[in-house]
Order: structure tokens, then sequence, then C-alpha cells
């Protein structure tokens, strides 16, 4: 909606067509022959040796899987084994020429492609490089434990047997694994060869890899971005947002880097071994007829799509070549449909009754493994005995690495009794690091001429003035501008720190939060993002990982479930999947709605409590907006930043002295005591606070009850210590906000305190939440949402009963409460 | 083990029903849904089933008695089984007149309580007190444990009757005024009681501050006392005498103390006044005695137990210095102040608020000239200490001045006239006007 751009009626009425250019399909036919002056003998070799490597690795874990033993050492791991066998020359074809600071996304069946990209930068790089990189990684821990059984003859040797050992350790969930064990097979990677994760979430790379590739175009990094996934993922809406995302319009019309060449440098691989799991992609489960038609349907250059044939890894290093010189011309991104073969089942409890015995015997026939040997040695690069020389030496050196990764001794478990904060402590990365940017941040303006800073400069920071009177509205410094203020001061010191959502740049986001924001920063750090909830996280997710600060936003709270994979398999887990190694330096804005009805007004803070590696917070007032906020900038770890539209024009109305001008930190875990009282502990979370005020108020001059009110807004972490401490004094505890109250956080904090203060209590935690049932529209707010009464009512009916009070929603009976619950309402 | 069936509620405003008849007696077999008694509310009657089974142990109310609602009425279980415990009648339980006191936080927690409403099953309660005290607050049971009180007196008025801190704070004190009162009665010798007790907090909480006037209920030590001085106006024949004496004696005296040694330094004026009562009383007899019987009989005492007016934040308070005509200046004075600390700190055993032959209430700090004590029944004398103020008389070397203190001796007339009360009252003015030789000893 920039208005730079007019639509114009009469330019959409005219006639015309949409005109399509063909697709190549299998445009490379030449043969091994005909490259010889393209490929040295080394190099064919080499792709040889690679194909052994890869399909060796694979039938290793095959016999491990099948039948506990492989070339009579007894091993075996209970994780899964996503096998590729047959797929190995297209993934050495995709390596061949890419690049150490070439980044590759996976998916649940990518070994190969790991130890393809890894083996193409062992070749690569020189020897010194190699053995820091080695010495380097995890602190040495794997390279030390495969020198204590190995003598390599050479650096490359080394760094090959460490590839496969390390790989081979991470599946057996060792601590001398690439992730000390904890990613394990549909997790591996190795980042110092440019292998980022894999992933076991069918199309998860989707969006992360165009994030990935939206970091590399931001952040002027070298290099492109490789999306391997399969044909299956096709289904996946992600997917196809990742699509659109790579190749939005703006990355040409709009965006002021200088490019204005085309969208991100990515190519999406489509690994298309004709099954997704069982189902038959092409024909059955997918309308595509051939893969590669769907590049047509994204963007004008139908994203340079390709067919093909993976079987002959030249035929794949040909493509590449191509694509990568597209890339370099900045007319990314690419789709490509590599036809492949799967001989394995989908894991080793495959019964292949979606496939006749016919079929697999053909494929089994033009296997790569034998056809392209045969190539060889029939273009003389080497007679077949060389080949079976080779293949000895595979299948000795996986054989040795089988041995030393069985080895509980050479590669020990994680000690998870004599350490048993052993996965604790890669939960959360807690690091302070003011920039991830190695530049100077673009910006368009100096900041204090920017229009919303001036307009702050002239706002009242507390909500009253100093003879106690209301500032109005307009003049009061409120969670808007608490939000936007820390954002504004970070896009000044980290270059590396974009944002995106939709509408945040003409509109400002939604609710006017980013207003004048587009006027101080240029379009690659701010930008409209399509209505792609999951691209939006997904994207995020890859751009952090790869190493930049990002903020994006989801416009109501009820759209997570968009974003459900983004938010609860990939933003929370990668951290800890990682070892630690990587960074989630992203924080999710979403924000609560309040008048739209029951699809836009759900507070859904106990989803994203629930999921294990997320830090969620949800400030009330402008004082917590603007030191939260501040915090998560400074940190290097995932946040969902719950906001509520209730009350987002709510001054600061209790921290004395209103909210500093100058940047401070509320650390994550603290509460906010705003009142404080004797007799009855109010905790609240979320908007609800101010109803919990009024409900004080009226507890303290009716009933003579003084409450102490404590907001909480940092959820996870929490440090209970304030709480309990409140709840001793007071005996007394309600904890109320707007969240449905069945299965809400609410009731985590109840069952703590139980716990925690069970001696002290006067009568049982209660719980006041919204009702277990749709939003009804917002004319009958008070019958849904906690309201003041409804926690004098919860108070009164089940903790202490005040003399005189006449419930006014009977809602707290034991009765009612569990004929609720027998209803589900 | 056996098990109480309560008094049911049989509506939502109900709070007490009267039995009618019992259809079981004690030793009778009864079983779950057996009729017990017929009993009715001021709307209409109905009949208890029982909730347990076994032997009908005890009858805890009889025919026509009101019992409050969900309050044992009886006893079931295995023959033999000691109930005492589970009598709600018996000692140590909480008498109707204090949970009465609570009525509107027991309707309110019938409010809460809806869903039994227009329902008359029995409830049955476990007869172990551990047991019932399962229904309070983890909080309610450490408070208790605290302050020394079995939480299963407490009434509960939390959420569907649990007993919540509240409770046993209300329990507490209850148990504290409950001390006072028996020690108040558990004998024929009544002391006057506190004045003004401190109103309890949630009365001051509930108070409407916005308007002219403020009703609160009298705490119970304030009923106590209210009830024991209306009797004692209305069952004496009480007059008081006015004296007055020449104070300089004690006052030099007390001037020579405080001078002196630390030990003897805190002697005060009131304590000179007790000790002279002390030694005055043997003489007059009459006035160290009980009018008791009805007032037919006297009894005269041979030692003096003397009632020392001691004020408290409680309230006044009176301990006995017993024996106190066999008792040192400095003894009686020492024990005097060892007693009201005592009251202050409300740990006075209630052995020490009793047994008083005479009593001294002394109001002379307070500026108080003169006044009528009140009697403490069935006692038959007491005297009113009042300040010192300076009066003029004749002299030999013409009008002096001199310090005079007042003392108000208030008799009951059945037992004594007016003369020989007069006659003891000044001869214990002139044994305080020659102090130095009562000090001196017989």
């Amino acid at each position: 909606m920039p208005d730079t751009m007019f639509i114009h009626p009469d330019t959409l009425k005219e006639k015309g067509a949409i005109h399509f250019t063909d697709i190549p399909v299998n445009a490379y036919q030449k043969t091994v022959k005909e490259e010889r002056k393209n490929y040295s003998d080394d190099d064919l070799k080499r792709i040889y040796r690679d194909i052994t490597i890869l399909r060796a690795f694979e039938s290793m874990l095959n016999q491990i899987k099948t039948q506990g033993v492989y070339n009579g050492i007894e091993t075996t791991y209970p994780g899964p084994a996503h096998l590729s066998l047959g797929q190995e020359s297209a993934a050495v074809g995709q390596a061949y020429l890419l690049d150490t600071h070439d980044v590759m996304f996976g998916s649940h069946r990518s070994h190969s492609e790991i130890l393809a990209k890894s083996l193409s930068a062992i070749n690569k790089l020189d020897d010194s490089t190699l053995y820091d990189i080695m010495s380097s990684f995890m602190g040495g821990k794997t390279l030390k434990a495969l020198e204590s059984v190995y003598k390599a003859k050479d650096t490359k040797d080394l760094a090959i047997h460490f590839l496969l050992y390390g790989t081979l350790s991470e599946i057996f969930a060792r601590e001398t694994g690439f992730h000390r064990g904890m990613g394990g097979s549909m997790h591996a990677f190795f980042l110092p060869f440019g292998v980022y994760p894999n992933n076991a979430i069918v199309g998860g790379s989707g969006t992360i890899a165009a994030g990935g590739a939206l970091y590399k175009r931001v952040n002027h990094k070298d290099g492109l971005v490789i999306c391997n996934i399969g044909d299956g993922s096709l289904g996946c809406g992600p997917v196809w947002e990742a699509l659109n995302f790579a190749a939005m319009g703006q990355y040409k019309t709009l965006w002021e880097d200088g490019n204005n060449a085309g969208g991100l440098p990515i190519i999406f691989n489509i690994f298309n071994n004709g099954y997704g799991m069982g189902g038959q992609t092409s024909g059955e489960t997918m309308a595509y007829d051939m893969l590669a038609r769907i590049g047509a349907g994204v963007e004008p250059s139908q994203m340079h799509a390709e067919r093909v044939w993976g079987h002959n890894p030249l035929a794949v290093i040909d493509v590449y070549r191509r694509k990568k010189e597209l890339l370099a011309k900045k007319e990314g991104p690419i789709f490509l449909d590599v036809l492949t073969y799967r001989l394995s089942g989908h894991s080793t409890s495959d019964q292949n009754a979606y496939r006749s015995k016919e079929e697999l015997e053909e494929w089994a026939n033009a296997d790569p493994v034998l056809t392209f040997r045969k190539e060889l040695v029939d273009a003389k690069v080497a007679p077949d005995s060389f080949f079976d020389e080779m293949w000895n030496e595979t299948n000795e050196r996986m054989t040795r690495v089988c041995a030393w990764a069985s080895d509980k001794e050479t590669s020990p478990y994680a000690d998870f009794v004599n350490d048993p904060g052993f996965v604790e402590r890669t939960m959360f990365s807690e690091e302070k690091v003011a920039s991830y940017g190695s530049e100077k941040p673009e910006v368009l303006i100096k900041k204090e001429d920017c229009s919303r800073v001036k307009q702050i400069e002239g706002k009242s920071r507390f909500a009253f003035d100093k003879d106690g009177k209301a500032v109005s509205k307009m003049k009061t410094y409120n969670i808007r501008d608490a939000i936007f203020e820390p954002m504004l001061d970070k896009f000044y010191e980290d270059s590396s720190l974009i944002t995106y959502g939709e509408d945040v740049r003409d509109w400002g986001g939604a609710f006017a939060v980013y207003r004048g924001l587009k006027e101080v920063l240029p379009h690659n750090r701010l930008f409209n993002a399509p209505i792609s909830e999951a691209a939006i996280v997904g994207t995020g997710v890859g751009y952090a990982l790869c190493g930049g600060r990002a903020v994006v936003e989801l416009m109501y709270c009820d759209f997570i479930g968009r974003a459900g994979d983004e938010v609860f398999n990939q933003m929370s887990k990668w951290q800890a999947m990682s070892a630690g190694i990587l960074k989630m330096p992203l924080i999710l804005r979403v924000s609560v709605g309040a008048k739209y009805g029951a699809q836009h007004s759900q507070d859904w803070t106990a989803l994203c409590a629930h999921i294990p590696g997320l830090k969620v917070c949800f400030p009330a007032t402008p004082y917590e907006a603007k030191g939260l906020m501040t915090t998560a900038l400074n940190g290097s770890d995932p946040v969902v930043f719950f906001e509520s539209q209730r009350i987002y024009d709510k001054g600061e109305e209790f921290n004395e002295g209103g909210v500093p001008k100058e940047s401070y930190e509320i650390a994550f875990g603290d509460v906010n005591t705003v009142r404080t009282g004797q007799d009855v502990t109010i905790l609240t979370i979320g908007a609800t606070l101010y109803k919990a005020i009024e409900a004080a108020k009226i507890l303290e001059e009716k009933y003579g009850v003084s409450a102490e009110v404590i907001n909480l807004h940092s959820l996870v972490p929490l440090d209970y210590t304030k709480i309990i401490e409140s709840v001793k004094k007071t005996g007394r505890v309600v904890i109320a906000g707007d969240a449905c109250a069945r299965g809400s956080f609410m009731n985590e904090v109840a069952r703590n305190i139980t716990e925690l203060a069970f001696d002290h209590l006067d009568g049982p935690p209660v719980v006041v939440g919204a009702q277990n049932w749709i939003t009804p529209p917002f004319e009958f707010d008070e019958f849904f949402f906690p309201q003041a009464g409804w926690i004098i009512d919860a108070i009164h009916e089940k903790i202490l009963p005040l003399k005189g009070h006449t419930p006014t929603v009977n809602n707290f009976l034991s009765a009612e409460q569990l004929r609720r619950a027998k209803l589900g309402v | 083990m056996a098990e109480t069936v309560l008094m049911p509620k049989s509506g939502i405003s109900v709070e007490s029903c009267i039995i009618g008849n019992w259809k079981k007696k004690v030793g009778d077999e009864v079983k779950i849904g057996d009729i017990l008694f017929d009993y009715e509310t001021d709307k209409a009657s109905f009949e208890c089933e029982s909730t347990a089974e076994g032997v009908l142990l005890e009858i805890f109310f009889g025919d026509g008695d009101e019992v409050e609602v969900l309050k044992p009425v009886c006893a079931v279980g295995a023959a033999g089984e000691d109930v005492k415990a589970l009598n709600p009648t018996s000692a140590g339980t909480i008498s109707v007149s204090e949970t009465s006191t609570s009525d509107e936080e027991a309707t309110k927690t019938d409010l809460n309580a809806s869903e039994s409403e227009n329902t008359a099953t029995c409830e049955a309660t476990s007869g172990k007190k551990e047991e019932s005290s399962a229904k309070a607050s983890p909080k309610a049971k450490n408070l208790a444990e605290k302050l020394g009180v079995n939480i299963a007196d407490a009434t509960g008025t939390g959420p569907e009757g649990r007993v919540i801190a509240r409770d046993v704070e209300t329990l507490a004190k209850a148990a504290f005024d409950s001390k006072y009162e028996a020690a108040t009665k558990s004998t024929d010798i009544a002391t006057s009681g506190a004045v003004l007790g401190k109103s309890s907090e949630v009365s001051e909480k509930e108070t409407d501050l916005g308007e002219a006037y403020t009703d609160e209920k009298l705490t119970k030590i304030r009923s106590v006392i209210a009830s024991a001085m209306i009797n004692s106006l209305q069952s004496a024949a009480q007059l008081t005498n006015h004296h007055s004496f020449d104070a300089s004696a004690i006052l030099a005296y007390r001037k020579l103390l405080k001078a002196g040694d630390e030990n003897y330094s805190g002697i005060s004026l009131g304590d000179m006044v007790l000790f002279a009562v002390s030694r005055t009383l043997p003489d007059f007899p009459y006035l160290n005695a009980l009018l008791i019987d009805e007032g037919k009989v006297i009894r005269t005492y041979k030692n003096v137990n003397l009632g020392v007016a001691v004020d408290t934040p409680r309230g006044l308070m009176v301990p006995t210095v017993f024996d106190a005509n066999l008792k040192s200046l400095k003894e009686i004075s020492d024990e005097v102040k060892a007693l009201a600390s005592a009251c202050r700190a409300g740990n006075i055993s209630p052995d020490l608020l009793q047994g008083g032959t005479f009593t001294v209430s002394n109001l002379g700090t307070t500026g108080v000239e003169v006044f009528t004590p009140i009697l403490n029944p069935p006692q038959v004398g007491i005297l009113g200490v009042a300040g010192v103020v300076n009066r003029v008389r004749e002299g030999a070397n013409g009008i002096e001045v001199y310090p005079a203190m007042g003392l108000s001796l208030t008799y009951d007339h059945r037992a004594v006239d007016g003369a020989p009360a007069s006659r003891f009252a000044q001869a214990l003015a002139k044994n305080l006007e020659q102090f130095t030789l009562i000090l001196a000893g017989k």
C-alpha cells in the first residue's frame, strides 16, 4: 500500500494475457565423455568418492537400525533414520560448486546433503583453516575424541573422519556429536562448513531458509542460501509463503538497497523423489503434474524454474553453475525440481506398500552408484578396479567411524546423572549483545529529526500532573511510545536489526506503534510483510540464527495459530537443539485484541509459555513495556512480546517519576508490585491489571480489605520470590487475566503458589480468567472478561467471605465450577 | 470410630432448629436413613435421618432444645466408645452466646452453600478432631498452633464453613475471655472486671465512617463486666463515706525511699495505702468480710486478701494480694508490681483474679478527688483512693497548708452501719498520718 505505487483502473481493465515461458525439463543431456574438458579426472573421481561416502554412511545406518550390527560391530540407537539411499548423486552435484559461505538448510532426510556440502567444503578449505575449525569447534571436544583413536594421514583425511565421526556421534546422541547429541539425525548440521540446520518438520526449512537469504541481502553478506526440501513439502502452506516471501515485488519496486534486481539470494531446491512418505506426489497428492510448474505461479521470472535429472551429478552441477550466475546478478529466487529416487523406505519400518517391486527394480538398475561409475569407466577416467578400491577404502573408513562412535568411552553419552543441568544450560543463551551488526546502521534521517521523536518529546512521561490530575491522553507518553522508543534507539545502534510484519511501514502497524518509523528506516529494515504469518515468524527465525536481530509482528495474538510450527518448533528449539551454538535474538510482538470478536480477542500466553525455549512477557504499563523491550533487544534469546490493544494508550500510573527518558532494563522474571496491601494478593497478567486496581479500591473502601496488586509482566522466566513473599504476608491470592481460565498460565501460577506457600494459605489460590467460551462481541465484554466485581466475588466465595457482599456473578461456587468442567465450558 | 450426626440445614436462611421428639434412644442400633428425631424450623417440620450406622451412643440435645444448624446432635458408633470429645455442649467448646456474635458471617456462608438449599439431609462429620480440622486453611492451622488454641473449637466462617485465619483469631480472643470469665465465676468471690475491652479488628473495619454514630456490640469481656456491675448495684445496699487525711507523713516517707536504696525507691503512695489497709482491717473484721448465702451470712476473715485494681490495655483487672496483713510494705509493693505486669501481659493466672476479701481501687494518679467505688459482691467493702490536694487548716501557728489525700469507702449497709464503717476509715486515716508507727509493727 505504498502511496508511491499508483494503481490506475484504466490499466487494470485493459485486455491482455499472462505469458509464460517454457520451463526447461532435463535440459542437460551431456555425457561424461563430453564433459572431460571441464572436469579433471580427480574432480570426477572425487564426485564418485563422495557418492560412495554418502551411500556407505546411510547403508551403515540402515544395517544398524535393521540388524543391530555393522561389519561385525554390534551397535544400535533408538532414534530415527530417514534415509535417502539413491539420492546421493543429486546431493553431491548440488554441493560441488558451493562455498562455505553458501548456507544450506535441510529436511528430515538430509544426511547426504550435509555430508556432501561438508565434503565440498573440506575439499575447498586450506589445511590450516580446516584444522582451526576442527580444533575450535565445541572446545575441540569432537576432535580430541577422534585424535585419541585415530592418526590421520593428512588434514583432509582427518577432516573426513571428523565429519563422519561428528555426524554419527550426533545421530548416536553422544556428547562428541556436533551438537553434543542433542540434535540427532533430523537436526544435524555443522555451521563452519555452511551446513545450517536440517529440520524434522516437513517444509520447516522453507521459511527459515528465506530468512537466511533475507539476512544475506540486508547485511550485504556473500553467498547464497539453499533450501533443501522434498516434493512432499509442496503441500505445506508455509512453504508457499516462503516462496512468495522470497520473491515479493517490493524487492524490485521499493527497496533502496541499490540492487533493484530481484528477490532474495535463495535456491529452493526440491529433491523430488516422487513420494511424501508413501503418498505419490505427482498424480496422487499434488496437482502440479510436473513440480517445476510451481515456479511459474509465483512471480514473472517463474523463479527461473527448471527440472533437472538428479541421478546425473553433472546435470545438477550444470544447473547450479547457471543459477549461481543468476543469483550473482541479484536475480533470485530460484526454484529447482531435482528429480531423484529414494530406494530405501521412508524410515526403516517402511513396508513399501505404496510402490511395486517392478518400480523398485527399475530404479535400482538406474542407481547412479552403478550408472555413473559405468560412465566414468566408459569415459576411461579410471578402471573399474579403481572404484572397487575406492569402495574398500570408504567401507573401512566407515567401519572405523562406526566403532569409535559406538564405543561409550570414546564417545560418551551426556552425563545427566552428574550433570543434570546439561540441557537446562542451553535452553536460553542469556547473552547481552548490544549489536549483532558489523556495519554502520542504515538510517534515512537523524534520530532527533523523526516526527515521532519530537512528538514524544512534548509528552508527559507520567499519567498524572503534579497536582495528581490525569494528563490528557494525547499528551501522555503511552505504551505505544514505550515500545517504539527503545526500538528506535536500537535501530541506530545495531545495523542488523530489522522489523517487519503486516502493515508495519506506511500504516505504522495496525495500532500505530511504529508511526514515524518509516521516516527513519529504509525498506530493507522496515517493510510490510505479506499476510503470511508462518513466513513472518519463520523468516525471523532464519534471520536470527544466521546472525541478525529481528523484531517481527503478528497483528493479533490469534494469528499465532497461523505460525504454530514457526513459534512452537522453530523459534523455541534451535538454541538447545544446537547445544547452544545457535542464538535466537528474535522478538515476536503479538497483540491481544479487544473488540473484534472470537478470532481477534484471545490471550494465548499459556500456549507460548507452555513451549520450552521461549521467553514470554506481557507488559501492562509503559514503564514495564520500555524496560522489557530494552531487555529483549539487548538479549540473545527468543521473546514472545505480548501487548494488549485495550491499553496501548495507557500512561504510566504507578512508577514514581514516570517512564525514564534514558535506557533501562527490566529483568525478565521480575514482577511489578504496583500497590501494597496486607490482606489479599491480586496477581495480574495483561490489561486485567487495571481491573485489579479497581477491585483493590473497592475492597479497601467498602470491605476494609487491603489488597496488594502485583503485575506479572514476565511469564517465562518467572521469579516467584516476591510473589511468595506477598502470599506469605497476606495468606490469600487471586490470579487474574484475560485468558480463558482453563489451561491458562494463571493456573500454572496458582499451582506453584499452592506448592510453595501451602502452609501460609488461608484459602486456595483462585484463578479469575475469562470464560471458556468464544469471545462474544465487545458489547458483552463484562460477561466474558474478568471485571473488578469478579475478583471481589472470587475472594468472597472462595477465600474470605466479605461482610455485606452480594456476589454479582456467582461464578466461583464449587458446584458451578464442577458443572462447567463437566460440560467443558 | 464414632461419628456425629449434624442438625440439618433445611433452608438458606435457617440458622437453628428445635428438636421435636427423639425417635431413638441411647443404646439403640441405628442404620443410615433411620429417622432419629423430628425437628422444626420457623416454617416447617422435618425428620432427621441418621447419616451414621452403629449404636446411638449419646444424645447431646434433648426434646425441645434449640440447636444451631450443622451442629452435632448425637454420636453414633460402636458400643462403649468414649464420645465426650464430640459433645458440643461440653467444656472447651464455644457457647451459643459466643457463636451468636458471628451470626452475620454464618449467614454469608450459607449463601455459598446454596446447593444445599431446600435439602434436609443430615451431614455427618467424623468424630476425630484432626479430621474435623481438615476443613481449616493451612494458615489457620499454623496460627492456631502459634496461639495455642485448639482449632477444632473454631467456628468456620470461610467458604463452605472452612475455618480461616480470622476464625482462629476470634477463637483466641474468646479463649482469653472464657478464661477470664471462668475466673470470675468459678468461685463465690467475684472480682470486678475489666473496663472497655478493645474492640476487635474486624468490627473496627466494619465501621461505616460516613455515619454520625457507631454501633458496636459489646465485647465478651465488656458484657461480663456489665452484668457484674448491674448485679452489684441491684443486689447490695451501697453507700460511700468520704474521708481525707494529712498525707505529709507518707509523702515524707516516700521522699526518703526515693532518695535511698534503689530496691526501695519503687514503693509508691498507693503501696503505702495498701499496707495501711492491710494493717488496719484486722481490727475491723466486719469490713474484711463477704456477705453470702443470699445475704443471710456474714463471713469474716482472719487474714486480709487485698484486691488491687490494675489498669491494663484490656481494661481494669483486680488481682489479689493474699495475706497482705502478713507481708511487709516491700513485699506488698513487689507483689503488686508483679501482678500488674502479669495483668498487662495478659498471662495472669485466673487463680490470682479471685479470692479477695476487700478491694482497693486507686484513681489518685488521675486527679480524682472523690468517687464512689462499686462493690465487688459479695465483698462488704471497697476503698477508693483519690489524689493529693493541698488544703488549709488551722494549726498551732495559724492557717497552714497541708497535703490532703481522699479516701472513699463504699460498704454494704446490709452488713455494716455507717458508724462502724466510719470508724474503720478514721483508723485508717490515722494510721496513714502516723505511717512510721504501723511500719514498726505491733
